[in-house]
């Protein structure tokens, strides 16, 4: 990809994010604490490295850094939006490695979990304080409404797919499954060992 | 008896000691309008150009960085803010109209204490062996009289290990693009100068001095012949500039 395209793209985010995060100054303080850490975000699909580095007037995205990362964070886009809208700590499965230090890691998790734009001051500043007020009242309720409706959306196609299609088992059957497994994998291991043993006694003269 | 030394002045051959002067006549004439003219011809992009030098420099805090054809700061306002209170950045230009826009324009944007201005010509600059970490010029080189020369003063003030990054229009890579551009640059730019600043010769100029200038392979092996080491260029934009970059060993 021409280096321009990534260039501008990343001049237009960081121009978004910083604009947003005068309206959030608790979050721009905490990030501004982070300096001089360099967190490297390297997507293996498509294949783009970026650096993100925390400063005391907000964040600067880079397209090309020749100094030393903190940490590395390496996966696909799917996989890296999980992990930042998860709260798990175990990046077991989850299709992100990391190298380095998983200390800066966690604590810009932590820092963008409890991000809080003042959407009411920003539009007030824009529009008024009536508008402002009524507009800031709109975005928290219908980010209030989309976020129910996604969670509801996650439970009724789980629901829809185990119960009433029963095209996939439920979590308890997976379970019990695993554990069964585990078992069979636990006894052949246990034959295996046993089966060595016999053969050992029996080949010594 | 002996034929006066010339050089190019865009498309037009003049005495070697007169090309600064025309040169320094067209930035007084296009100095106040600078950056608004850089955002209408380019529209936009050489934030983007100057965005990416300023990755390239690899400048922390702490480095001394020099911004030769500095004009009028947006490198420098950058770099300040990039080598802390304990670097500094060193603002030159060879013109005092560019040179005052900006410095005003700095310090309108609370750029001080880490920043110096030095009206300097490339060719001779005003500084002991070994200085800074880092130097940047900016659509500058192809307004210099003896490149090589500048070229070669730019190797002595650098630190060893320092860089050189030379920011330049340069040749388009495509012929489709060639061609579009040279519309461009012939027609529709000195179009736009006479709009905006009422002076469409200094537009040409800038179109006829970009041809005149050395593609990219040219300018590598310049630098390489003036003692600098792992020299290298990215094209950007279709090769439209390109950005030279040079180590001193």
């Amino acid at each position: 990809m021409d280096a321009m395209f990534i260039t501008a793209a990343l001049a237009s985010a960081e121009k978004v994010i910083n604009a947003a995060l005068n309206y959030d100054p608790a979050t721009r303080i905490a990030l501004g604490k982070l300096a001089p850490q360099v967190l490297s975000i390297k997507l293996t699909a498509p294949e783009i490295c970026i650096y993100v580095v925390p400063t005391e007037d907000g964040i600067c995205l880079l397209g090309h850094y020749e100094g030393d990362f903190t940490t590395q964070v390496q996966g696909t886009v799917p996989a890296l939006m999980s992990l930042l809208k998860n709260d798990r700590v175990n990046l077991k499965d989850s299709g992100v490695q990391v190298i380095g230090s998983s200390i800066f890691l966690a604590d810009l998790q932590h820092i963008l979990k409890n991000l809080d734009i003042d959407w009411e001051e920003m539009l007030s500043q824009i529009f008024g304080d009536i508008i402002g007020h009524q507009g800031a009242e709109f975005i928290r309720h219908k980010m209030h409404w989309a976020k129910d409706r996604v969670s509801n959306l996650s439970r009724l196609t789980s629901e829809f797919l185990t119960e009433e299609l029963q095209a996939l088992p439920s979590k308890a059957e997976v379970t019990y499954f695993n554990q069964q497994v585990d078992e069979v994998r636990l006894g052949v291991d246990r034959i295996e060992a046993r089966i060595n043993q016999m053969l050992q006694k029996h080949l010594q003269p | 008896m002996n034929e006066p030394k010339t050089t190019h002045f865009g498309y037009e051959q003049v005495a070697v000691e007169k090309k600064a002067e025309r040169v320094a006549d067209v930035f007084h004439s296009v100095a106040a309008k600078y950056d608004l003219m850089n955002d209408l011809m380019s529209a936009g992009v050489h934030r983007l150009w100057k965005r990416f030098t300023i990755e390239a420099s690899a400048v922390r805090a702490g480095h001394k960085v020099l911004d030769i054809a500095g004009g009028t700061g947006d490198l420098s306002y950058q770099f300040a803010k990039l080598v802390g209170k304990d670097g500094q950045v060193i603002l030159a230009d060879i013109n005092s109209s560019m040179l005052n826009v900006g410095r005003d324009r700095l310090i309108d944007r609370g750029v001080a204490g880490n920043i110096q201005f030095a009206q300097a010509d490339a060719q001779y600059l005003p500084f002991p062996d070994n200085t800074f970490d880092c130097i940047t010029i900016a659509f500058g080189l192809r307004n210099v009289t003896d490149k090589d020369l500048a070229l070669r003063s730019m190797l002595r003030v650098l630190k060893p290990g320092g860089r050189l990054l030379v920011l330049e229009f340069s040749k388009p890579q495509h012929s489709l693009l060639e061609k579009v551009y040279d519309t461009y640059s012939f027609k529709l730019l000195p179009m736009i100068g006479k709009l905006v600043t009422n002076d469409a010769d200094s537009y040409r100029y800038l179109a006829e001095s970009i041809r005149m200038h050395p593609d990219q392979e040219t300018l590598k092996g310049m630098m390489r012949d003036a003692g600098f080491v792992n020299t290298e260029f990215h094209n950007m934009t279709g090769g439209i500039v390109a950005l030279h970059k040079g180590i001193k060993p």
